[in-house]
């Protein structure tokens, strides 16, 4: 089949969405299809630029395609009679965002754009042929505001076949992103009250300085240094693979995220246990308390009781992380699967 | 500098029109430039396509790249402040291919207001252009002639030219190329007939049409030269396609009225063979001197075959004139260097 994928872009930014665009399109060819990628630029600023862009997406036409697989607006606007969205989100600022900080000013021109999006996702949604979402929030969000009945197609790790297990090591190991979202320094509080001889590797990214420098305070502070190793840049494919390796367990900690987080199935890929919080939000969908991992309080004791507890039965931490694959697999999070339901 | 380019693509369609916007991507990372490709899709169906243009033409990147580089139609009407087009060329059916076959709408109230407003846009889109090169003479005095433009010549080069080498001057002229009725393939397997040396002949590129093929053999059958013709109908390598060049007598480049040089011919001289061409090759006569580096032909069987025969027979005037290739090649800065230093100018 010859699928055309289409996301929006701005040139030169490219994040988790542009990351999921290129392995669909990977993983459409492994799979034996043509597929091609297309970036339609979008700008939001002024607010004329919304409507142009929405009109430009919706004069293209891949007519020589079988398949368009939309992922974001407005790019899916693109002409195509057997279309299908896999939504990573819609335009936000004018749904759920809208009428606070993040979302569009409340002028009466953005009401009128506000209006005409809806109108124009209304449409769109209902000559498509199937609508799928990334996560529960998205699906959520598209029964509220347009009345629309879609599928979870949970998104699988774009190169999941480079991680690997390995023994485990004396580490916990908290990688990704770094920001008070994701709630690093319960990670690093929670060495000051264990009581074995865990450690923790923090690796990742911090996004402002001030995210490294609390960090490395609580560290300071509290003379960790010796438990705690910061790895407070970017870290590479390999590296990452190799820590994940080594770890005896990740920590996963954010603030009620929307989805179960890459950071997670990246563990379980690794066949290691995660340690989350009861208040992570979507975490807990692959994460159950003692059987995939362990879910504690968000609060650093509770989380350096977690950490002993996996020190100390080895067994049982290897267990929970041959558990977290398993349940990866059950919840088709898999590209086999997620292939086969977009060329459906 | 942060480059921007936009080009359009035809989805699905493999082929040479894109390898450019390849190339040059790559050429821009190698000297240091950070790159963005944005490749739009586009349908080239002349109906409807003035609605296309406008669509494309709202597509707004003007806030991104210290330059952009707009490359194949109609990629250049996306506006941004630095703006850079490398036209290479028109929709053809509407304008130099007006009259022909290949027009595509009638010559009515409704083909000619189609045709205006696409060359109004062209007209108002290129003149926003900080600079506007072609990739041939013969596109500079079409825009010169159908929107009143003028332009620079900027030939495009192909990628890592140092991979190309000699080996020999053989017994075959090559002819690399797609094959289709355009590039007349026909017409070398017809001059074949008329050879007196048992000089031979390669065709080997991406077939349009798979009866063409056999009734290419047919005609080499017909006048008993069967066996000194090779079409080789699968894919081949871009190694197979180097060493067969390192080792032939002289490439064989024969389209009618094309709108530049083309690749086959710029690859025959990195690989210092001469180019044998035709008086109504068009834009290959912009590279090809007849008696220089290759030999412009009539485009007649007779006097093709004369060409094959006098190089067959003259193996030191085939290299003279393939190294003569490679100098007209470099005379004309035809290289990744020049090429982007002129686009970022």
């Amino acid at each position: 089949m010859r699928v055309a994928v289409v996301n929006n872009c701005v040139p030169f930014l490219s994040g988790g969405a542009e990351h999921l665009a290129d392995s669909l399109v990977t993983q459409l060819e492994r799979h034996g299809h043509r597929a091609q990628l297309f970036r339609f630029p979008f700008r939001w600023n002024p607010l004329v630029k919304i409507s142009e862009s929405m009109l430009a997406a919706s004069m293209c036409e891949i007519d020589v395609a079988d398949r368009v697989i939309g992922l974001k607006f407005p790019a899916y606007y693109v002409q195509h009679d057997t279309k299908v969205l896999w939504l990573l989100h819609q335009f936000r600022q004018v749904y759920d965002l809208w009428g606070t900080e993040q979302g569009l000013e409340q002028t009466e021109e953005a009401e009128q754009v506000r209006h005409s999006i809806m109108r124009a996702d209304n449409r769109c949604f209902s000559e498509c042929q199937a609508i799928y979402t990334n996560s529960p929030v998205t699906r959520d969000r598209l029964a509220q505001y347009n009345a629309v009945d879609a599928t979870v197609l949970w998104p699988p790790l774009g190169d999941a076949d480079s991680l690997r297990g390995g023994d485990a090591g004396d580490y916990v190991l908290a990688h990704g992103r770094i920001n008070s979202l994701k709630r690093q320094e319960l990670v690093v509080e929670a060495m000051r009250h264990v009581r074995t001889g865990v450690r923790v590797v923090v690796a990742g990214a911090p996004e402002t300085d001030d995210d490294e420098a609390r960090l490395r305070r609580i560290v300071d502070e509290h003379g960790l240094g010796d438990r705690v190793e910061l790895r407070m840049r970017f870290v590479d494919e390999d590296e990452k693979r190799d820590l994940l390796a080594g770890a005896l367990a990740c920590a996963y900690v954010p603030y009620d995220e929307d989805s179960y987080g890459y950071v997670t199935l990246e563990a379980f890929q690794a066949r290691k246990p995660v340690v989350t919080c009861v208040d992570s939000g979507g975490i807990g969908l692959l994460v159950d308390h003692g059987v995939t991992g362990l879910v504690a309080d968000p609060d650093p004791r509770a989380l350096a009781a977690a950490f002993d507890e996996l020190y100390r039965r080895r067994d049982v931490a290897r267990a929970m992380g041959a558990a977290g694959l398993q349940r990866v697999a059950q919840l088709g999070i898999t590209w086999d699967n997620v292939v086969e339901v977009l060329t459906r | 500098m942060r480059v921007l380019v936009v080009s359009s693509v035809m989805p699905f369609v493999d082929g040479g029109g894109t390898l450019i916007v390849d190339w040059l991507e790559e050429g821009l990372r190698e000297h240091g430039h950070q790159v963005d490709v944005v490749r739009l899709p586009f349908r080239l169906t002349t109906r409807g396509m003035p609605a296309r243009v406008a669509g494309m033409r709202l597509f707004d990147v003007a806030e991104h790249g210290d330059r952009m580089i707009a490359i194949r139609y109609p990629a250049h009407v996306v506006r941004h402040p630095q703006k850079v087009v490398w036209f290479i060329h028109h929709h053809r059916p509407l304008f130099d291919l007006w009259g022909t076959r290949y027009q595509d709408v009638l010559d009515d109230a409704e083909g000619r207001t189609i045709r205006e407003m696409l060359r109004c846009s062209d007209n108002v889109t290129l003149a926003e252009a900080r600079r506007l090169f072609t990739n041939s003479q013969v596109v500079g005095d079409r825009l010169r002639r159908f929107n009143g433009l003028e332009s620079e010549v900027l030939y495009p080069p192909v990628a890592h030219p140092e991979r190309f080498r000699t080996n020999d001057y053989g017994d075959f002229i090559f002819y690399p190329s797609r094959v289709n009725e355009h590039k007349r393939q026909s017409l070398a397997v017809e001059a074949l007939a008329h050879t007196t040396t048992p000089v031979r002949l390669v065709l080997a590129g991406q077939f349009d049409d798979e009866h063409y093929p056999p009734f290419l053999e047919g005609l080499a059958r017909e006048a008993g030269v069967i066996d000194r013709l090779t079409i080789l109908r699968r894919w081949i390598s871009e190694e197979e396609k180097i060493a067969l060049l390192a080792d032939c007598l002289a490439v064989a480049y024969l389209p009618y009225d094309e709108d530049s040089y083309g690749f086959p011919s710029l690859e025959a001289h990195h690989s210092r063979k001469a180019v044998i061409t035709t008086t109504d090759g068009g834009g290959t006569l912009e590279l090809v001197g007849d008696g220089v580096n290759g030999f412009v032909s009539k485009p007649d069987p007779v006097a093709l075959a004369a060409c094959f025969d006098q190089l067959w027979e003259d193996r030191n005037l085939a290299q003279r004139m393939g190294e003569a290739g490679e100098q007209r090649v470099r005379e004309l800065g035809i290289d990744w260097s020049n090429t982007i230093t002129r686009l970022l100018a």
